[in-house]
């Protein structure tokens, strides 16, 4: 069985060397990051199937009685290979020549997709709290050092909100605690009495509002746009790639396995939300007059939508939910990806200062028409096959909201294509120097996206096996508490 | 009845005898020789202090009973004895660092810091009303001279008279205190007082017993800088030398603390509901206000004068509770609080440049500067601040379950939403540190003595986040 604490310890350990290797040459030291970020993802691949199970317990706060426990299910496995594959793509996604402080930087990365790591595979309640506030401060970080002007208090503001979004989730944790018959932090055992606390509305109220912030689901979303704007290339990737997946994982791992009963009454409530979201999102961004801040709302969009998946109470909408949680990952770190190239060329992320750039740099306008035809969930590409499952589970529960919720397709079409059609597709500018194309380079860094993308979209099957197991589960374990 | 000390009774002193014995050393030697003083007045106190904290893992437990009814030998007093040693000697490398930058005489200082200590020594072992009172006034009366310690610093006179006027207050009212229970239940020893509490049969003599305690209390969170008793300790604290003023986060609220935990703790656990509703209703404001107030300062040493009320607040919670866990939960606190603060402190004391000490705006662009000190910094107030992975985490958490656990939930919840205050406080100097623009290009002074306080503060405090263990069986000790 595959080393579930090699997999844990070793970005640890290379966020350690990346602080203390002398940066002697930029370029070198950009390598070496990289390197040592595709660790975790050899890891995952060299174990495979292996790994479902494979766990590591230790003592280590006995007087608290928690514990040092990380298990890998389906539902993490899944989130662990997100994380192994985007963290290198945000190190690669940095200039290397531009990036002063490289060392903390770097460090600070390898430190996230430790604390991820970590985060996906607790099965501590208590260490899974650890891990999800941790996560903030290298973000935080990330941001304030190498963000663009406004950066510290964007970083700021989103920390605030962060911090107290999950401020009472510790309350709701030792609440769990004292629950009749607990005694424990295991979240396997918190599974099958969670329900029966009698404050187990207040519960969720607090879990779910500290993954809403995360997210964000909408009205919770205040801190999205300044901090996705501010935050330098690597850090939005991060942010929008990773970070809204933690949301998105605590809502499973909590909130549907841990409350099930009250998930499912409060399913159409939340829906509500996520639907308000989807739209607010792309109607924000359609009306954006910055690409990146257009990306940004069409994240928020997308994730709520994936959050519309989880609130519908069935399977086929939670696989499509799961799947769509990766797809979200890949496609936004595709679009950001683009954006910071092109943003690097154009020195500016202004709509409409320069236009019909196709003609001057054809590879990245196809490379970008690409992504974003992913992101509106073109057939035979990635998202439509997540979208597609929320679709006919949604169906199955309410026809006429999944036909509302169909309409915002069309939004999403209508303000990527105006990003498109605004930077690539007008009437040609003068052409200036730094207007390069991307090279060799730059396509093999996207290379693995598209890959992805393409896989995904085009035979699911293997993907979709693995997330049953996972969705099936959930269910399983709502219809046996319902019974209980 | 054995009326002579053998030497067994000696070495169970001898951390307390040693302090005495350098302190007065201290004082004769800058008396008849200054230049000396000068010179080896520092290494004299350390040598004092690590020859004490020596003595203080080894003493032997004497049960002469010339002593017992006044000193107690337990493992709590050890450890509150190594506690302050370690806290002593912090402080003592932050004040020479001091005094490398800002003359002064050092002789009688360090005897001052030395008795200071000895008085919390006192305090943490003390078995009767009258060692804990002379505890406490040793430590403050030596403490309000070093308030005022630098005699052409403006802003210290004003600290140092309203230290005195107000400390003088709350020492009389304890005093006041432990005579109205020495009139209720006839004794001043600890051990007898709930003895004595459980036999009062008079209407009288309960009010009494109650006056008593509730002075005594208040006496006691007038120390702890508990609010609405802690309006002395932010003019104080700003005021005082930077050293000092670390000894005061520290060294005075931990003194409080332990006076509290002898008293109400082991002497009179949960001897009246009352008495912890009294305490909750203490906290409540503590909590409030100070992370409100905090969020307001820009001079540091003032700014960790409400970090310190705040901290205080959480530190009532386990009194309130006051279940069995309570103690360990308490000491875990108050030695991450410490080893977090004298960090924090250590920082500054590079940074010490004038009187007023060190601004906020002191630390523009300390990142820059002094990438290691910003790091040090950094993890310091993310500790204080209970942020996890940090101990601090576990502090708090470990606070907010005693105090779950027996029912507080309203109290526990609002500790938590004003760890939200505290966050958007400590993070702010966080923020402050890796922005733009230094406030000045110079690298900071280099001073080996503070240096080493902040590598020790802070290895501590990573070592104890990734292995809490050790630690805690050590503070559970007193326990059993």
């Amino acid at each position: 069985m595959p080393n579930l604490t090699l997999l844990f310890t070793v970005p640890f350990i290379a966020s350690l060397l990346a602080f203390i290797i002398p940066a002697e040459s930029k370029r070198n030291l950009k390598r070496i990051a990289v390197g040592l970020s595709l660790i975790p993802l050899l890891i995952l691949l060299y174990g495979q199937q292996h790994w479902l199970g494979s766990q590591v317990a230790y003592s280590w706060f006995p007087a608290l009685s928690i514990q040092f426990h990380l298990k890998v299910d389906a539902l993490s496995l899944f989130f662990l290979y997100l994380t192994a594959l985007i963290v290198p793509i945000s190190i690669l996604a940095v200039r290397s020549e531009f990036l002063n402080y490289p060392n903390t930087f770097y460090g600070l990365v390898l430190l996230l997709q430790g604390l991820l790591i970590g985060f996906f595979t607790a099965r501590d309640i208590v260490l899974f709290t650890i891990f999800y506030e941790a996560m903030l401060f290298p973000l935080y970080f990330i941001i304030t050092i190498w963000g663009k002007d406004e950066r510290r208090s964007a970083a700021f503001k989103f920390l605030i909100y962060m911090i107290a979004g999950s401020a009472l989730m510790v309350a709701a944790v030792l609440a769990l605690y004292f629950v009749e018959g607990a005694g424990t932090f295991n979240l396997d055992v918190l599974t099958s009495i969670a329900s029966s606390s009698p404050h187990a509305k207040w519960l969720l109220a607090i879990f779910l509002l500290a993954f809403a912030v995360k997210t964000p689901l909408f009205p919770f979303h205040a801190w999205l746009p300044d901090a996705y704007y501010q935050a330098p290339t690597a850090g939005t990737i991060l942010l929008s790639g990773l970070l809204s997946k933690a949301g998105i994982y605590g809502i499973l791992r909590i909130g549907i396995e841990l409350f099930p009963t009250l998930m499912r009454e409060w399913g159409p409530f939340l829906m509500g939300f996520a639907i308000a979201g989807v739209f607010y999102g792309g109607f924000a961004a359609w009306r954006q007059r910055d690409y990146k801040r257009l990306i940004a709302y069409s994240s928020f969009s997308h994730v709520n939508f994936i959050l519309v998946g989880l609130f519908v109470w069935n399977e086929t909408a939670h696989s499509g939910a799961i799947l769509q949680a990766l797809n979200h990952g890949v496609t936004i770190t595709a679009l950001f990806l683009v954006a910071g190239w092109l943003e690097e060329r154009l020195g500016t992320t202004t709509l409409g200062e320069v236009s019909g750039l196709a003609k001057f740099m054809p590879q990245l306008c196809w490379l970008t028409l690409f992504f974003v035809l992913s992101s509106v969930a073109l057939p035979g590409l990635n998202n439509f096959i997540g979208e597609l499952l929320i679709f006919f589970g949604l169906f199955l529960q309410n026809p006429w909201v999944a036909a509302f919720l169909g309409l915002s397709v069309i939004l999403s079409v209508i303000y990527s294509l105006r990003f498109m059609e605004r930077v690539y597709f007008d009437e040609p500018s003068l052409y200036q120097d730094s207007w390069v194309d991307i090279k060799g380079k730059e396509l093999m860094i996207a290379l693995p996206l598209i890959a992805v993308i393409l896989w995904i979209g085009i035979y699911p099957a293997p993907i979709l096996n693995q997330i049953k197991p996972a969705a099936e589960k959930m269910i399983t374990i709502a219809t046996t508490t319902e019974r209980q | 009845m054995n009326l002579s000390l053998s030497l067994i009774d000696f070495a169970a002193l001898s951390p307390l005898l040693i302090l005495l014995g350098g302190a007065l050393s201290l004082l004769l030697l800058e008396s008849f020789a200054e230049k000396t003083s000068k010179q080896f007045s520092f290494v004299l106190t350390l040598i004092t202090i690590a020859a004490a904290l020596y003595a203080g893992f080894l003493a032997p437990v004497s049960a002469n009973p010339l002593l017992t009814p006044w000193i107690k030998f337990d493992p709590l007093a050890r450890i509150f004895t190594v506690f302050f040693l370690s806290i002593g000697f912090g402080t003592a490398l932050l004040s020479s660092s001091f005094f490398e930058r800002f003359e002064a005489t050092e002789g009688e200082y360090y005897f001052l810091l030395l008795s200071s200590l000895f008085g919390l020594i006192l305090i943490g072992s003390s078995a009767d009303f009258l060692t804990l009172f002379l505890g406490l006034e040793t430590l403050s009366i030596a403490l309000y001279v070093l308030c005022g310690y630098m005699k052409k610093w403006h802003i210290s006179h004003e600290a140092a008279i309203k230290y005195f006027l107000l400390g003088s207050l709350g020492a009389a009212l304890l005093l006041y205190g432990i005579a109205l229970i020495y009139g209720a239940i006839g004794t001043t020893r600890l051990d007898a007082l709930l003895s004595g509490y459980k036999s009062l049969a008079t209407k009288e003599g309960t009010a009494l017993f109650f006056s008593g305690i509730a002075l005594v209390t208040l006496g006691l969170a007038f120390k702890a800088a508990i609010v609405p008793f802690h309006v002395w300790a932010p003019d104080v604290y700003e005021g005082a030398p930077t050293p000092i003023t670390a000894f005061m986060a520290v060294g005075t609220k931990v003194g409080a603390f332990a006076a509290l935990v002898r008293v109400f703790m082991e002497a009179l656990p949960q001897f009246n509901p009352l008495w912890n509703e009294g305490m909750a209703l203490l906290a409540f404001p503590t909590l409030i206000y100070a992370n409100i107030v905090a969020l307001r300062q820009l001079q540091l040493r003032r700014f960790f004068a409400y970090s310190g009320i705040s901290h205080a607040g959480f530190l009532l919670l386990p009194f309130v509770a006051g279940t069995p866990d309570a103690l360990s939960a308490l000491l875990f606190y108050l030695v991450i609080y410490a080893i977090a603060t004298l960090g924090s402190f250590a920082v500054l004391a590079l940074l010490d440049e004038r009187s007023e000490g060190v601004m906020l705006k002191d630390l523009y662009g300390l990142f820059r500067r002094s990438p290691l000190l910003a790091a040090a910094l950094t993890l310091c107030l993310f500790t204080l601040a209970g942020i996890p992975p940090t101990a601090g985490f576990f502090a708090k958490f470990y606070v907010f379950k005693v105090a779950f656990q027996a029912g507080y939930y309203a109290l526990v919840v609002v500790a938590l939403l004003t760890t939200i205050l505290s966050a958007y406080y400590y993070l702010r100097i966080v923020g402050v540190m890796f922005s733009e623009a230094p406030a000045k290009e110079a690298a900071p002074e280099r001073s080996f003595p503070a240096a080493l306080v902040g590598l020790i503060s802070v290895t501590s405090i990573i070592a104890i986040s990734l292995y809490p263990t050790p630690l805690l069986n050590l503070l559970a000790l007193s326990n059993k």
